[in-house]
């Protein structure tokens, strides 16, 4: 699914994230990077309606975001937050079934069909044996795997991933990324990715966003759009960009 | 009902917890002043059953019937109501140590049936003016929190403020009071059940059941809104309507029950997270769990105070006892278990 933006602007405490146009290709990963404070969690937090949107700004094939009511708009996004909120133990099984929530009415509980729907999002992110553990017993990177499960649970064509490999070990790191491609490829999601490593946005995205004080510098594919002239732009750091087995590594 | 718990232990438990209320509500006809063999209860029991007319004249039937059956009733529905709306209110405000009381509702609506009681007389239905100020409680408790209301101690503070200030017009209330309601309205006020006739019921008792029963409904929704407000948007609830609607219903039942029994505090907090500790966290067991185990705690209670002294202990006071301690074990706890 094509997702445009369009005068989108957004302003809070004295931050003002403006973005005049920008376009997402449907099934494919895009991976949004800049400074900390470039807008980009709030970019995605708009995108999934956890801050306040206004109508015209957004469009999903052609349908306004901010008209959609919250169950259809929760059908055709899912988010997965930076640090799960949690205060409650729940069994993992039982976290990601809650992702069924825009499919049920207010009174009624999952069904079998629903419990097998998460199980099977638990099976694609590779955390099929958790399903019974307590989340908190979870290292921080099965934690993030769980809410990425619970987003899938949710069914949308679209995913927002806030910085989802942030605090993680390589391995989990790796993991992550590999399953963006592996859900762009085998199930045509769309995924919006922030990120704060180059290595990790330049070798898994097909599209790359360059944020800086809530504008866009710079949009497009990895291989065309990374310059060191670029980056000391977004970045004020003087960085090389070093091909090695062919992967691009950033030398600061 | 309790999908995702396929567990023998929970089963059973589950057994347990339905059969448990039905078992102690017979034996606890047989407990009180005036003795009834046993098998007298039973023959009463089953003859009211069979001919389908309670009280056929006997003075056991009496006993039973417009005494003892109606306090039993009121214990059961005033103990479910109570520990439901703890489980919902702490599933809601992602907080466990949230309760009528720290929600300020207990208070609230103890002033509104006061004032009722003492104003317009034992002929209009105290309930209404329960509700209204638990409502009124809970609204202010929420604006003075303000937006850290999932944090423990801020929502607690303001729970004991707005408590502070319905006790003050409590006061106020006993002051206008001539000496009988008084008498009445500090007995009621330290809690008990010594009251109930079944006019008084045939109100509560069906507002309790309406107000059980939409919760045990939204028991999983609960789960999802125990994420938080950004979360559950994000999966699609219409987090404010739904929020609205829990607190609203565990406040009708919570001033349902208040406006009959007078203040009973504790029940809210004790009965939830024993039911966690056996269960887990999971809303669509905790919720109907609490109900049961509710009912059963309240009604034995009640069986402790009006037997264990040659006078009748108000059950407030015995529910505070057990409560005040167990709430200091949670509050050194909470913050190992929960964060």
């Amino acid at each position: 699914m094509k997702i445009l933006v369009q005068r989108l602007d957004y302003a809070y405490d004295g931050f003002r994230l403006d973005i005049d146009s920008l376009g997402f290709a449907g099934g494919r990963v895009t991976s949004i990077v800049g400074p900390n404070g470039a807008g980009k969690s709030t970019f995605l937090k708009c995108a999934a309606s956890v801050l306040p949107l206004d109508r015209g700004c957004l469009f999903v094939d052609e349908r306004d975001l901010a008209a959609l009511g919250g169950r259809e708009r929760a059908r055709l996004i899912g988010y997965v937050p930076q640090e799960p909120a949690f205060s409650f133990n729940y069994e993992v099984r039982d976290y990601v079934v809650m992702g069924r929530a825009a499919f049920l009415s207010v009174f009624s509980s999952p069904s079998p069909h629903d419990v097998r729907m998460a199980e099977e999002a638990l099976h694609y992110v590779g955390l099929e044996g958790c399903s019974r553990r307590p989340f908190l017993e979870l290292s921080s990177g099965e934690r993030r795997l769980v809410l990425i499960a619970r987003a899938l649970a949710q069914e949308p064509e679209i995913l927002l991933l806030d910085e989802p490999t942030s605090f993680l070990d390589p391995r989990h790191e790796v993991r992550i990324m590999r399953l963006c491609r592996r859900l762009a490829g085998e199930m045509g999601k769309t995924l919006i990715v922030t990120l704060h490593s180059l290595e990790m946005a330049a070798k898994y995205s097909d599209a790359i966003v360059f944020m800086k004080a809530g504008r866009v510098v710079a949009f497009g594919p990895p291989g065309e759009i990374l310059t060191e002239g670029l980056l000391r732009d977004v970045y004020d750091l003087e960085m090389r960009i070093v091909d090695c087995a062919g992967q691009k590594f950033f030398v600061k | 009902m309790m999908i995702g718990s396929p567990s023998r232990k929970t089963g059973w438990l589950a057994a347990a917890a339905f059969v448990l209320p039905v078992v102690l509500l017979l034996v606890s006809l047989n407990i009180g002043s005036y003795h009834i063999p046993l098998k007298s209860v039973w023959t009463t029991v089953v003859g009211a059953l069979s001919s389908g007319r309670a009280g056929a004249g006997s003075p056991e039937a009496d006993i039973l019937f417009r005494i003892r059956l109606p306090r039993l009733l009121l214990a059961l529905f005033a103990g479910a109501a109570l520990a439901v709306s703890g489980a919902s209110l702490q599933a809601l405000f992602k907080n466990p140590l949230v309760f009528e009381f720290s929600l300020g509702i207990s208070y609230g609506a103890a002033f509104g049936a006061a004032l009722s009681l003492v104003f317009l007389g034992r002929g209009f239905p105290p309930q209404l003016a329960a509700f209204a100020f638990a409502v009124l409680a809970v609204v202010l408790v929420l604006l003075i929190a303000g937006k850290s209301a999932s944090q423990i101690v801020t929502i607690l503070l303001a729970g004991i403020i707005v408590s502070a200030l319905f006790q003050a017009f409590l006061s106020f209330v006993e002051f206008f009071a001539n000496p009988y309601a008084l008498q009445s309205l500090i007995f009621w006020l330290m809690g008990s059940l010594a009251q109930a006739v079944w006019k008084d019921l045939a109100l509560t008792l069906p507002l309790i059941a309406l107000g059980v029963i939409v919760l045990v409904l939204l028991r999983w929704r609960m789960n999802v809104l125990s994420l938080g407000d950004e979360e559950a948007r994000t999966l699609g609830v219409n987090v404010k309507w739904e929020k609205i609607l829990v607190i609203a219903v565990a406040t009708l039942t919570t001033a349902a029950a208040t406006s009959v029994t007078g203040v009973i505090n504790w029940m809210g907090l004790i009965v939830p997270h024993l039911v966690r500790m056996m269960v887990g966290a999971d809303n669509r067991k905790v919720i109907p769990l609490s109900a049961a185990f509710g009912a059963s705690l309240l009604l034995v209670a009640d069986d402790i105070a009006r037997s264990a002294a040659p006078f009748e202990i108000p059950i407030g006071i015995l529910t505070s006892a057990v409560g005040v301690p167990f709430f200091i074990v949670l509050l050194k706890k909470s913050g190992r278990v929960w964060q």
